[in-house]
């Protein structure tokens, strides 16, 4: 390839082809002065380190530190515990109702409407509250996601979004078949995914 | 070298130094000579780093007083020990942020900065003035890279960004110094 006065900027960007543009620039004074210009720069910015003693500094650092509360342990939320424990509590619930309810009709065989129309606002409540913890983390991750400096943080409100909406057209859906029973189970599975992108940002909040 | 910052850092998890054990631990535990020792490597650059971004030495060196007081109350939380170097000058970046946030007149100074780079300047002036005007992004990268000598892998740890977005801000700073640069002197 025969090196010309354009390619300059391109060798410029893409160091291992310097060698071309230091061949060219011998009979180039254009190219020769920009090449200057360039590693110039480099040379001049070393310069520009600010440098200067600071005898008090470390002492005041040191004052700063050693004036700080004595640690203790810090016990980080295990979300997988608390999860399990509520899983646990709404069993218990749900167990509780039943018995209770076969004790006060003891006599009385439901029949099967009831049974379907009874375990369908359990599901309900179950979601509502499911949905209410989750509203609850959201809080506690929206200013984090509002100033996402990273694009990990942007991402992760893009997944949000994206949830939220799979969600709203989940809910729709259940809403015109509510017997459906893997309209209610993708309807769990998005709340579990919207549920564990926001632990991992609330986790890298509590990281930092 | 005042200059508003345009990047926002945030978490560990970063490709730079290791850092030993031993030092960790007596960090996490609150010893102040680990503390020390860390001062010993690492202020003299941090002031540096910290003087580019907020312009004076003496809010540089509250940023680094800050910045060592964020480290010893967040250590604990630390899963190093690799990336500690890069989440430490993370920690730098976000207080110097922070503090040039605080202080309103830095926009002000940003707005009445004279744009024009005088001829009759030596380069380091010149230059000085020229970092002033390009994006805030690039010039970070730019200083981490050209005048504290950081490489690109350390770069990528620091900002969280990727290394070959590291080469290509460093290309960019480089290219616009040059037109700003040449436009003056040709």
């Amino acid at each position: 390839m025969k090196f010309e006065c354009k390619d300059l900027e391109r060798c410029l960007e893409v160091p291992e082809l310097m060698a071309d543009a230091s061949e060219h620039a011998r009979d180039c004074a254009a190219c020769r002065r920009e090449l200057w210009i360039w590693s110039e720069m480099s040379n001049v910015a070393s310069s520009l380190r600010e440098q200067w003693d600071t005898p008090e500094l470390w002492p005041k650092i040191q004052a700063q530190l050693a004036a700080q509360p004595k640690r203790k342990p810090v016990r980080r939320l295990d979300w997988r515990l608390l999860g399990a424990v509520a899983a646990l509590l709404l069993v218990a619930a749900a167990g509780a109702l039943s018995w209770y309810q076969t004790r006060s009709h003891p006599r009385s065989a439901p029949s099967s409407d009831f049974l379907t129309e009874q375990t369908l606002r359990e599901v309900e409540q179950a979601e509502q509250s499911y949905a209410r913890s989750i509203d609850k983390l959201s809080k506690l991750a929206q200013p984090k996601i509002e100033n996402a400096g990273t694009p990990l943080i942007a991402a992760y409100r893009e997944k949000l979004v994206l949830l939220d909406s799979a969600i709203a057209d989940m809910k729709s859906s259940v809403g015109q078949n509510r017997f459906n029973t893997h309209l209610q189970l993708e309807l769990a599975a998005l709340y579990k995914q919207k549920q564990e992108t926001l632990q991992e940002i609330v986790r890298r909040e509590q990281k930092n | 070298m005042p200059g508003e910052i345009g990047i926002m850092v945030t978490s560990p998890g970063g490709l730079m130094g290791t850092i030993a054990d031993g030092l960790l631990q007596g960090c996490k535990q609150g010893d102040l000579s680990a503390y020390e020792d860390l001062y010993s490597s690492h202020a003299g650059r941090m002031k540096s780093i910290a003087f580019h971004l907020l312009g004076n030495r003496s809010e540089a060196e509250d940023a680094v007083q800050e910045t060592f007081l964020r480290i010893y109350r967040a250590v604990p939380n630390f899963d190093g020990p690799s990336g500690f170097d890069a989440w430490m000058y993370r920690i730098l970046i976000n207080c110097c942020y922070d503090a040039a946030r605080k202080r309103r007149r830095q926009a002000e100074m940003e707005l009445t900065a004279d744009p024009a780079v005088p001829t009759s300047v030596p380069l380091r002036i010149a230059l000085e003035k020229a970092l002033a005007r390009i994006h805030s992004a690039h010039r970070m990268v730019f200083w981490l890279f050209e005048v504290e000598g950081f490489r690109h892998s350390e770069i990528a740890g620091i900002l969280e960004i990727p290394e070959g977005t590291s080469r290509k801000w460093l290309f960019e700073a480089k290219r616009d110094l040059k037109r700003l640069l040449t436009e003056v002197r040709s």
